[in-house]
């Protein structure tokens, strides 16, 4: 796999030098730092970092109210060896865990480390100015959720269940309320996904494909993809050559030495190190009205339905094909023999969005090359590198059959993982796919995410730009939090808070 | 077509009646536009415009340091121009404004509060414009030809129609349309005065450089072994800003395609820094008004105005910009773009990130420094943008759309133009 992304390297595109991947001395050099305090620390991070679970297609969320924090705490504890970590790799099942600050608080976190934790996650994902800034407003306002929002009950909590099959999920899901019920803690809500739709969502185009490398990790990927494992991780370096804020544990409030020290070199011990923030988002796709939208633009001048045109429509919107194959490089048709590719630029191969439009939502959700400073050059990468994400959701609800209708609630389970939600989680979602204006573009948010009621999209470009207007909401959001996904002696170290830390913070 | 200039006026109000005087900014804050105070919308050629209350402070020697209160508009025309217009258009509801502060005449008649106005207004030392020259009538207009022009070709259904006939009749709809005829003339130039004052100002620094050139070269190179000196004695904690500020701050954030940026703090004690920033501000004056002159701050375009004001004799200095989109992405902008031209100028401030040698380090850590710029941000409840939905971005294809209109050309020239639609 690494060795066929080092040969589709774009060679010889104009104005452009070849780029080799960061490795061996090189790396070193560039991080100053030798490769064995690079290396990721695997075991101590959940798996999910590392993998989809691709193979394990039976998937549900549990989502947990801690009632009492020694109760809790007995519930880490139990639960702790049954996480799965980077390696080994889980192979029948999978478990793993993370909680709101909310549920860092009811365990007994005392406010002192809390406090550090970054701001977003500390405030959670409602508010006024977040829900604004998001573009979680009208049909997505946080008072209509059906979890996570102010008027639902707050989530501590957040399981992640996978089993190779519906037999052993449920076998899993029994064990695991078990377990949570003997310690008290009440759930909420049991989040369901649809294994039969795995690698795809529901508008019908292939996802999961774009993903970032963590370097440390992943031995070679190409520097588009490859990103500093700061970026993904708490306690490493990061794209800025720092480590992002994260929260550091006086020794004496670690007296079983649980935590891993910090790797910065002051007394303290790392809470963060090994592990991340998640992003969840339960997003409501209307497939019915994606699907009407765009057969009326499309339709014939005699009325009747264009399929074809509707097709393409869809691909622009998304810049990917069904298959998967980029409109960069596939811009007339789909080829799934391109399916894979993830090599694509887009400053020299397509700076006016003429084969994929500046507006379709995967440009906007990695403009890759495209943006200040200097498009099309290794500056304009080392800046969007700053501004990846690592998606893990998986889709819930029936797949709806070409050409019927029905009210069945579909859509996405939305899951980043990040190390900085400012930076990259809301900046992704405000700045590239919820503000009208990106990169030139003036009253069109993104066609697929894009929560405006009246939105608009230049599909194509003949020559005279042609626009697409009054697009409805496809994508609504009906929950959602900001965890924190713990690493494993961090989870030790949650498990084991002494009594009496509420007293003393 | 006028220049731009922007208005400062900065006047210290008497403590006794502040209180009735942040009960007034809470009235303009209701809309900043069309409030009764002062009407921001009302006055002609206002790009930005905004008001806000500096509270009493304690300087670094323990020195009070009386509060103040701050008017900032960035103007089409001349400030002295603008300034009797402000007079005309807040008439004696100017008097709830500027009656708390020092100074200001009992019984209030227009030349007398002119008069006021022109002893508070202070020269700013740095004011950066993103197009010199650019109206908010041109700015008005030409958004209006956007939105006339999306519609017709959408009307007409000119896709596929080729490039040059397609502009041929885009510019025929034009000059059909009256309220759009305009749009076939290119904007008039910046006045002949204007332009031969500033290129004069223009030839100051190389003059200087010139005339004291070898005097220069060391006094700057001592200067700055001074500040590396200090440099590696600074310590600066690195401070989270508040929950409660952050909410006062964010309450008031991303309405619109852009905000207002104010931020201030103390100049770092002792001459050395007094030093730099007195000739640092001048020098970035300089640049900003014949460097970049041209919808580009040093690489970063989501600026439309910016400036640096010096306060109580340069103990302490503001920093008000106008800039598109959150403020996250103003930051990142900044260390990813400018991170030198930040440092030097912030870095004379009390508690900036560590730098060296005056240009590096600073902004590139970049938590201490967003949390830095965070921590120094000062609430501007009352914020005036005469073109909200806007971006420079935005402004600049609407003018280069404009700007197509006239002349000669080929089919992909034309081509070109037409993906500005
Ligand atoms: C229901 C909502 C959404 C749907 C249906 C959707 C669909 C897709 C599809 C089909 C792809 C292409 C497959 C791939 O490149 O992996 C994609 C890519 C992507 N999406 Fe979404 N998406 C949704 C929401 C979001 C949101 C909310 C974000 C971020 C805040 C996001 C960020 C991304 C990113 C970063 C990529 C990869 C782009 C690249 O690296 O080229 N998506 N999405």
């Amino acid at each position: 796999m690494a060795q066929a992304a080092l040969k589709a390297w774009p060679t010889g595109v104009k104005g452009k030098k070849n780029l080799p991947p960061l490795t061996g001395d090189k790396l070193v050099r560039e991080c100053g730092l030798p490769i064995a305090e690079l290396a990721v620390d695997a075991a101590d991070v959940q798996g999910l970092v590392f993998r989809g679970y691709g193979a394990l297609p039976e998937c549900c969320y549990p989502l947990l109210r801690i009632e009492e924090p020694e109760r809790g705490r007995a519930f880490v504890r139990a639960i702790v060896d049954r996480v799965s970590r980077g390696v080994p790799a889980a192979r029948t099942v999978a478990v793993q865990i993370a909680f709101t600050s909310l549920g860092l608080s009811a365990l007994g976190l005392p406010q002192s480390i809390l406090q550090q934790f970054s701001r977003p996650f500390l405030e959670g994902m409602v508010g006024a100015h977040r829900s604004r800034f998001l573009g979680d407003t009208g049909e997505s306002s946080p008072k209509r959720w059906e979890w996570g929002g102010p008027s639902t009950p707050p989530v501590h909590v957040l399981l992640m269940l996978f089993a190779e099959s519906a037999p052993r999920l449920e076998e899993l899901l029994a064990e695991m309320r078990r377990t949570w019920e003997a310690h008290g803690l009440s759930e909420i809500r049991i989040l369901r996904t649809n294994p039969a739709l795995l690698g795809k969502e529901h508008f019908g185009f292939a996802d999961g494909i774009s993903q970032p490398a963590i370097e440390g990790y992943h031995p070679v990927s190409s520097r588009l993809h490859l990103v500093k494992p700061g970026e993904f991780l708490l306690g490493y370096v990061n794209e800025y050559g720092l480590y992002t804020e994260r929260p550091l544990v006086e020794a004496a409030l670690d007296p079983f030495g649980s935590l891993p020290l910090d790797v910065e070199g002051s007394p303290r011990r790392d809470l963060g190190r090994n592990g991340t923030y998640l992003v969840f988002r339960q997003l409501r796709q209307n497939v019915v009205a994606f699907r009407e939208t765009l057969d009326a633009l499309t339709r014939n001048p005699d009325g009747s339905p264009n399929r074809q045109a509707r097709e393409y429509l869809a691909a622009r919107m998304v810049g990917r094909w069904p298959s998967g194959a980029s409109l960069v490089e596939a811009p007339h048709g789909d080829d799934p023999t391109k399916a894979r590719n993830n090599l694509f630029r887009y400053h020299h191969e397509d700076r006016d969005g003429l084969k994929c439009p500046i507006g379709a939502h995967v440009r906007r959700a990695n403009p890759r090359d495209a943006l200040a400073p200097h498009p099309g050059s290794e500056r304009s990468l080392e800046v969007n590198r700053r501004h990846r994400l690592l998606r893990r959701g998986r889709t819930y609800g029936p797949e709806l059959a070409p050409d019927a209708v029905d009210g069945e609630d579909r859509g996405l389970m939305f899951i980043a993982l990040n190390a900085n939600i400012v930076r990259q989680f809301e900046f992704v979602q405000h700045s590239w796919l919820v503000d009208p204006r990106f990169n030139g573009l003036y009253g069109e948010a993104d066609p697929i995410v894009g929560m405006d009621e009246q939105n608009a999209f230049t599909a194509t470009i003949d020559p005279v730009p042609v626009r697409c207007t009054g697009l409805p909401r496809f994508v609504t959001v009906v929950g959602g939090a900001y965890f924190f996904m713990p690493g494993i002696r961090a989870l030790r170290f949650l498990g084991r808070l002494p009594t009496d830390t509420k007293a003393s913070s | 077509m006028p220049q731009q200039e922007p208005l400062t006026v900065l006047a210290s109000v008497d403590l006794r009646r502040a209180e009735a005087l942040t009960d007034v900014l809470r009235e303009m804050r209701e809309d900043p536009a069309h409030n009764p105070v002062l009407p921001f919308g009302a006055l002609r050629g206002w790009h930005f415009g905004r008001v806000l209350y500096l509270p009493p402070a304690t300087g670094l020697e323990g020195e009070p340091l009386p509060p103040k209160l701050l008017l900032l508009g960035d103007c089409d025309g001349s400030a002295r121009a603008q300034l009797e217009a402000l007079v005309d258009v807040g008439g004696t509801n100017l008097d709830r404004l500027f009656g708390a502060c020092e100074g200001y005449p009992s019984s209030p008649s227009r030349a007398a509060r002119l008069a006021f106005l022109r002893k508070k207004s202070v020269a700013t030392k740095a004011n950066y414009v993103h197009r010199q020259g650019r109206t908010v009538e041109q700015i008005l207009g030409e958004r209006e030809l956007r939105r006339a022009l999306r519609e017709f070709v959408a009307r007409e259904r000119l896709d596929g129609v080729p490039a040059l006939e397609a502009r041929r009749r885009i510019r025929a709809f034009v000059r059909e349309t009256p309220r759009l005829r305009w749009a076939l003339e290119p904007p008039p130039p910046l006045p002949l005065s204007f332009r031969a004052k500033n290129a004069l100002h223009a030839t100051t620094l190389p003059l200087g450089l010139l005339a004291f050139g070898p005097a220069i070269v060391p006094a700057v190179l001592f200067l700055l072994l001074l500040v590396r000196l200090e440099e590696l004695r600074d310590e600066p904690e690195h401070l989270r800003p508040t929950p409660e500020h952050v909410h006062a701050l964010t309450e008031l954030e991303d309405w619109y395609a852009h905000n207002g940026f104010t931020a201030g703090g103390f100049v770092k004690p002792g001459w050395v820094r007094q030093a730099v920033i007195r000739s640092v501000l001048p020098l970035i004056g300089w640049g900003t008004r014949h460097l970049f002159t041209r919808d580009s701050l040093a690489g970063v375009k989501t600026i439309h105005f910016a400036r640096w004001i010096p306060l109580d004799d340069y103990r302490r200095v503001v920093f008000a910009s106008n800039y598109d989109g959150s403020l996250e992405s103003y930051n990142n902008d900044f260390i990813d773009l400018v991170a030198w031209g930040l440092n030097l100028v912030f870095s004379n401030g009390l508690g900036y990130p560590k730098t060296r040698w005056l240009l590096f380090g600073g902004a590139t850590l970049e938590q201490e420094f967003k949390d830095f710029l965070r921590r120094h941000q000062i609430p501007t409840p009352v914020w005036y943008s005469a073109y909200p939905d806007l971006t420079a971005v935005n402004i600049e294809r609407n003018a280069e759309l404009r700007a197509g209109l006239s002349g000669f050309m080929n089919e992909r020239k034309a081509k070109e133009w037409l993906r500005l639609l």
